[in-house]
Formats: structure tokens, sequence, C-alpha cells
């Protein structure tokens, strides 16, 4: 246990870099799971703009747009972050497009929530909810079937 | 031999002990070493502390660092460690209490003048830690003024004429009468019926060493009585690794040179602890 | 009637005092990903922090000697050098996390980003270090932490399917691979069992000049307090597993970790809860920053404590003071500080065997407990606990790789 605690420092110097960057895709089987991973940290994002939308009324103003923004956020990472990914074929380029096609769309969609928010609250929020929900369902199904 | 003096063990009841000054219960160093006076009845003459003793006891790299740092911060020629005569010593308990007033180490006093006595709401009077002028109780080490700086590279440290460092025994390859390994020095154990230290109290005297017949380390306790070797599971360990644990007297100990200890008899006649 | 408050008094803070940051994020993110199935973590967790906690707490007492120096009694210099290292590095780390996680709270009231908060909390917590008495501060964080408790009214404001919750614990989801449910097994045994936690606890002990008459006080927050901050955390993951789970949501952040109260309580419950957060994490950056100069002041025998005033105890405050500078650094390189806390919950677990040894040896020797050594029961639980221990810190690195850090 000794020898342990002293590599402490190091193993986290390698765990942060394992975690902080995304490796590259071996094949296209490893490319389908990493869009799979895609669209599931996307559907986690699009359930939080979701909620606050959904139960503006429980929520104070800065709140409300913290979360928004870590929406925003978190979808554009993973929107960078997989565009990044080479796809190893042709193949491979359909599930690019497919899941790159419906993170952008949320991401697109929550930023405009957000801009709504910040300027006078959210124009039409039963269409909003039911439009985030109609994209999560779609991720969450993409994502099922690439795991 | 006085039947009633106290025994103790060395590692296990006073080296890294918090030292505490009996007057005011402040807290002042730890004891990382203790400094021994060598002959027939070697025995404990003070307690070592600061980076100068705790140091070599480290060994390898850190121990490097911290006495090569002490040494560059310090002004002396020959700077020695802080030093705290045994007969201030009042108490060995789950703590070690010193009378008198012993000052704080030079790092202590550096901060408080220089960092946090600047802040506001300090509120330390740094006057009351003040030496009180006892002969035995002013280090060489504690003289000079810690904030002046003088960056050069000093000699090898020496300690006082005549001495050596208990830690220094600890982990000695134990070596039989033909040359054999015999084991590992685990401990050592003191006896108070040394002669008188400034007439009121009888130093430690160095009896024999405890000596594992396997390298493991250290004893954590659990050479001491069966009554003793709780949690169960913990000590039955502890005592697996280290194999048989045998007392070897001082005068069946030959020579302690080389950084080894050659037995005078063999590793068959010596006390099993059990006996102790 | 005085002492009975006092008690009292004791067991609250305690409570309030119980849950971090570390907690906070490794409950909720293990309630949204596992539900309860990992409820039995918390107990067994739970329960060794008691074991030793109140053993580090008999030892205080008693002998008047906190956790670090019988690490560096019993173990030795170099043994202790490892074990100070790697316990600063962790205390450093979570204190970082700490205060991130107030800086967060305050950004979740005023809106303004939480990287301008990281500077004027790090002042304040040092102020409150350099000028505010030992019990009152603990006191006021561990009371304010209580407004916690909103999980639990939100819990059973959102009515969640009690059925459904209790099935969990014993039926981990299908889609979640073991070296995962492992590592966050893991993670929340980190959470409740911090060696900050018994060096800040026993420490506290001295410096509240705890005699052997001070043993039922420090049993009651031990053995009533504890166990109620780790209700308070079980709550915090079926908040989770009841909102985000059925929706595959997973919170990154403490804006969503306290999603739940909003939806169940509205307004006053998310303001109450952000008071608690904010209380809780301010309470545990006092606690870390103070744990690392305890560490380091017992290791080196310097006197330490907020029992003297702050120019009696020099190198202490140096060390409180740099280890503050250090971590508010660390967290205005904008290293989120969710992943900083998820990270050093592991560390910790790797690290539990080197603080718990030496209490456990220590709370067995006559020479310092006289008669209040182990019972049979302890010294049980207490090797059962060290066999455990050693597994997870065997295991924990090696899992946080092949996991990719629960990835």
């Amino acid at each position: 246990m000794i020898p342990l605690a002293r590599l402490a420092p190091l193993a986290l110097l390698t765990a942060l870099l394992l975690s902080a960057c995304v490796s590259p895709a071996w094949d296209d089987h490893d490319y389908a799971l990493k869009a799979g991973k895609t669209a599931e940290s996307a559907v986690s994002a699009v359930r939080f703009a979701r909620s606050v939308v959904a139960h503006r009324d429980r929520m104070t103003g800065p709140y409300a747009e913290v979360v928004l923004t870590e929406a925003v956020r978190d979808l554009s990472s993973v929107n960078d972050q997989f565009g990044g990914v080479q796809p190893p074929s042709d193949s491979s380029d359909r599930v690019r497009d497919e899941v790159l096609r419906l993170t952008e769309r949320a991401e697109s969609e929550v930023a405009d929530l957000l801009i709504q928010w910040r300027r006078d609250g959210v124009k039409d929020p039963e269409a909003a909810v039911r439009e985030l929900d109609g994209l999560a369902s779609e991720l969450s199904d993409f994502a099922e079937k690439h795991r | 031999m006085n039947e009633h003096a106290r025994v103790l063990h060395a590692r296990l009841h006073l080296l890294d002990r918090q030292v505490v000054r009996e007057s005011d219960d402040r807290l002042l160093c730890k004891v990382d070493d203790l400094e021994v006076r060598p002959g027939d009845r070697p025995y404990v003459t003070a307690i070592l502390s600061g980076p100068l003793a705790l140091g070599p006891r480290l060994g390898g790299l850190p121990g490097w660092l911290m006495t090569e740092t002490d040494r560059l911060f310090r002004g002396e020629a020959r700077p020695g460690p802080y030093r705290i005569d045994m007969s201030l010593v009042t108490d060995v308990g789950s703590a070690v209490r010193v009378a008198g007033h012993p000052q704080d180490l030079a790092l202590e006093r550096w901060l408080t003048r220089n960092v946090v006595g600047r802040i506001p709401g300090a509120a330390g009077t740094p006057e009351q830690d003040a030496p009180e002028s006892t002969a035995q109780d002013v280090p060489e080490n504690t003289a000079g003024d810690a904030s002046e700086k003088t960056l050069r590279v000093r000699e090898r440290e020496e300690d006082r004429p005549d001495t050596m460092r208990l830690g220094g025994l600890l982990g000695r390859t134990v070596r039989g009468p033909s040359g054999e390994v015999a084991g590992d020095t685990a401990d050592v154990r003191l006896v108070q019926d040394g002669p008188l230290l400034a007439e009121v109290r009888q130093a430690f005297r160095l009896a024999g060493l405890l000596i594992a017949r396997r390298r493991a380390g250290r004893l954590f306790g659990y050479e001491r009585g069966p009554g003793l070797w709780r949690p169960s599971l913990l000590g039955a360990l502890v005592r697996r690794m280290h194999g048989e644990i045998r007392y070897a007297e001082w005068d069946q100990i030959e020579s302690l040179d080389d950084d080894e200890v050659r037995l005078g008899v063999a590793w068959d006649r010596l006390r099993s602890t059990a006996d102790l | 009637m005085k002492r009975l408050l006092a008690v009292t008094l004791g067991i609250l803070t305690a409570f309030g005092g119980f849950v971090d940051i570390g907690d906070l994020v490794a409950n909720a993110v293990v309630g949204s990903r596992f539900g309860m199935s990992l409820a039995w973590v918390v107990i067994v967790g739970i329960v060794g922090i008691c074991v030793f906690a109140e053993m580090s707490g008999r030892i205080a007492a008693v002998s008047q000697r906190p956790v670090f120096d019988l690490v560096r009694e019993r173990m030795g210099p170099r043994a202790g050098l490892v074990n100070l290292g790697a316990s600063f590095f962790i205390n450093v780390l979570t204190l970082a996390a700490e205060i991130g996680g107030s800086a967060l709270a305050l950004e979740l009231v005023t809106g303004i980003n939480y990287l301008l908060w990281v500077p004027p909390v790090a002042l304040v917590a040092w102020l409150v270090m350099w000028r505010v008495k030992f019990e009152t501060m603990e006191r006021v964080f561990g009371l304010a932490g209580l407004a916690l408790v909103v999980f639990i009214v939100a819990l059973w404001q959102l009515g969640p399917d009690w059925g459904e919750l209790t099935t969990q614990l014993v039926r981990p989801p299908q889609d979640e691979g073991v070296p995962t449910y492992l590592y966050y097994a893991i993670a929340l045994l980190g959470g409740a069992m911090t060696p900050y936690e018994v060096f800040f606890f026993s420490s506290g002990g001295v410096e509240e000049k705890w005699t052997r008459k001070d043993l039922v006080t420090a049993r009651a927050n031990v053995f009533v307090g504890f166990p109620l901050g780790g209700v308070l955390s079980l709550a915090i993951a079926a908040c989770a597993a009841t909102v985000f789970m059925p929706v595959e949501a997973e919170p990154g952040s403490l804006g969503q970790m306290v999603l739940p109260v909003a939806e169940g309580l509205g307004k006053v419950g998310l303001g109450v809860v952000i008071l608690g957060v904010f209380a809780a994490t301010f309470g545990a950056t006092l606690e870390t920053a103070l744990s690392s100069g305890y560490s380091l002041s017992q290791y080196f025998g310097w006197q330490w404590g907020k029992y003297v005033v702050p120019g009696r105890a020099a190198r202490f405050h140096v060390t409180v003071l740099a280890s503050v500078i250090v971590a508010t650094a660390l967290i205005l390189t904008t290293i989120d500080p969710i992943k900083v806390t998820e990270y050093s919950l592991v560390f910790s677990a790797a690290a539990l065997p080197l603080t718990y040894l030496p209490v456990l040896m220590i709370a067995n020797d006559p020479d310092y407990m006289g008669a209040k050594v182990n019972g049979r029961f302890s010294n049980v639980l207490g090797s059962f606990y060290m066999v455990l221990l050693l597994v997870v810190a065997l295991a924990a690195i090696p899992l946080m790789i092949a996991t990719k850090a629960g990835q």
C-alpha cells in the first residue's frame, strides 16, 4: 500500500490525461460505441434543459440560467469532441451524420431557449418541452442501438 | 540493578513522541532522535529534534533534502540539531514533558517574527518564548538569528564530541559470533538506572537490543507480552512478519562497528522476549 | 440540562457537518446511475467512520493525542512521511473542491460566474480560520448545514415509487458493467470515510479540551450525528434515483444535483438547499484547510491549533494559509470542481488504511488508553474494516484506470 500511495500523483496525471481527451476510434465498432456515448451525454443535457423549462415557475431566475448555460456548454463540448474523431471508414460516416444531426439540433435548440430566457422568458414553453422530449427520445433510441 | 527501574523500548515509547513544555503545555517538537553517550554503560543524554535529527533517520532523498535545506539557512559553522537535555524530562507518557523553558525551534521563531506576526490580529507575544539562561538548554543551533541567511553550504554536520545517535542503532544487521546473519535490530531496550542527571533523575541506560529474525520494519508494540497482541488478527500478522524476536543484553554484544552489530553469543543463547 | 444541550448541539453539528461536496457529488451521481443499489456501501461507510471516529475521539479524550500524532508515533518517520504526503495531497485536492463548491453555490444564487466567487470565498474562509473561535466556527456552519434536510422533505414531496426504490436496493441496473459499479462503490466509501474527517474530529477534540468526562459527548456525536448524516446522503441518492434515473440524466454539476429539490419544493426549497450546500461546503473548506495544518504540524511536532492565538502557532497558520492559496490557484485554473471531487474521493479510498491502521493499534495500547482500550466488538469490526480497506486501497487506482474514472 505504500508504493501505491507514492504512485498516486502519477496515477492522477494519467487518469486526468485519459479522461481529458477522446481517444481515436480504432474501427467501425469502436466508432459506433463512441457515437452511442455521445448521444447518451447529449440526452442528459437535453433532459436538464427540459426540466428547467417544464418547472420554470419553481425556480429562481439566476439558477435556471446557470443550469441552461451548463446544458448548452455540455452539448457544445459533446459536439466538438465527437466531431473531432476521425471516422475510420465510409460506413462510419453515416453514423457520424446521424448523431451529429441530432446533437447539433439539440445544441441550437437549447442555445435558443437560453437566449429567450435571458431576454424575457421562454416564449412557448409547451412547444419547447415537446421539442426537447422528442429530441431526447430520438437520442436515447440512437444510444440504445449503439451500445 | 534496581528492580523497580522503569523500562522503555526506545522506538516504541520514546522516539517520534510529542515533546510538551511543562510550564505552559506548549507543543515544542518531536523526539526525532536520542543522543547517547557510549561506553560500557551507554545512556541517553538528550532529545534531538529538528531537520538535522529527523533527516538522517529518514534517509534517502527526503532526508538529504531536509538536512541540506536546513544547513543552507543556518548561521553557524557547525550546526547541530535542536537539543533538549534529558535532565529536563519530567514524564514519558503519551507525550514527553519537559521542564524549564526550552525555546521554540528556529523556523517557528522566524515565521512568528516575519510572517504571522505581521498579519493583523496575530496577537502573539514572541517575547514569552525568550530562553531563560539555564546552562543546559541553550543549544548552539538556536543561538544564531535565523533570519540572517548566509547562503553557504555547510560542512558536514557534527554532533557533540563523544556522542552517538540512537536512531543509528535501529535496522542494523545483526551477526552471530561466527559471522552468520542472525537478524535485524528492531528496538533498543532502555532501563532507567543510569547515572544521575542533574542530581534528581536517573538516566535511561541502553540495556540491550531487541532483534527480529526477519527484516520487516517496525514491531508496532506487538513484541510486548501476549496480553497486548490485540486485535489478534493484526498482532498475529505483525509477529509472523518478523519471525522470532529475541533480546540481547548489552554485554552480549561484542561490537557495533560498520553499521552492523556483532553478537558475542549464539542466537540460541539469547533470551526470548517472552521472558521480559 | 446544560449537558444535554451540549450533547444535542454536538449531535446536530455532526449531522449538519457530515455531508460535504464529496458526499453530495458521489451520492447524486450514483443515485442517477445505479438507483439505490449502492445504498449498502453508504451504510458500510457510515459504520466504518463511526468505528474509527469513536476510537480516535476516545484516544483524543484520554491521551490528548490527535490522529496524526499516532500515525507518526506508530508508523515511524518514513511510513509516516509517505502517509503525510498522500493525506496532504488529498486534503489540498478536497479543499480545492470545497472552495469550488461554495463558489458554485454562490453562482446559483447570483448568476455570477463561480470563478469570480473563488477568491472572496477563500479570503473569507481564511479570515474565519484566523480569527473565529473553534467552537463558534464549527457550530455555525454545522448547524447551517442542517438546511440540507430539505433533501428529505423534497424526496417525500416528489412522491417516489417507494416499492421501486426498495427493489433497487438489491438489484443493480443491468446496463452498467461490474467494474463501473465497483468503482462507484469505492468512490462512495471514500466519500463517507474521508481521512480528513478523523484528523479533524480528533484534533477538534483536543481543541475543545476533551477529557474522559467528554467521552459521552464524543460518542453521541459519532453514534447519532454521523448516522443521521448518512440518512441525508441516502436521501440525496434517492432524490437522484427518483428524478434522474428514469430519464437517463446524469448530473455533472452542482446546479443539476439540486434540481430535484427545486422540482419538489419550488423556490423556497431551492433557496434552502443552496444555503445548505453553501454551509456544508464552506464548513468543509474550513475543516480541510485546518486538517492540512493539523496533519503537517502533528507529523513534525509543531505547535498547532486554534486554542492558542495565531501568533503562537506560526508554522501551523502558515501551512493553512499556504494550502488555501494553492487550492484557490488550482480551482482558478478553471478545472471542474466536480471532477476534482470525483478524483479526490478515489484517492482518499486508496489512502484509508494508512490512516486507520495506527488508530486501531493505539486504541488497543494500554500505555495510552489505560482501562479505555478497545473492547472485543470494536476490535472485530476494526479488523474487518482493515481487511476491507486494504482490498479497497489496492483496487481503487486500477479500477479508476480500467473504467476511465467511471465513464
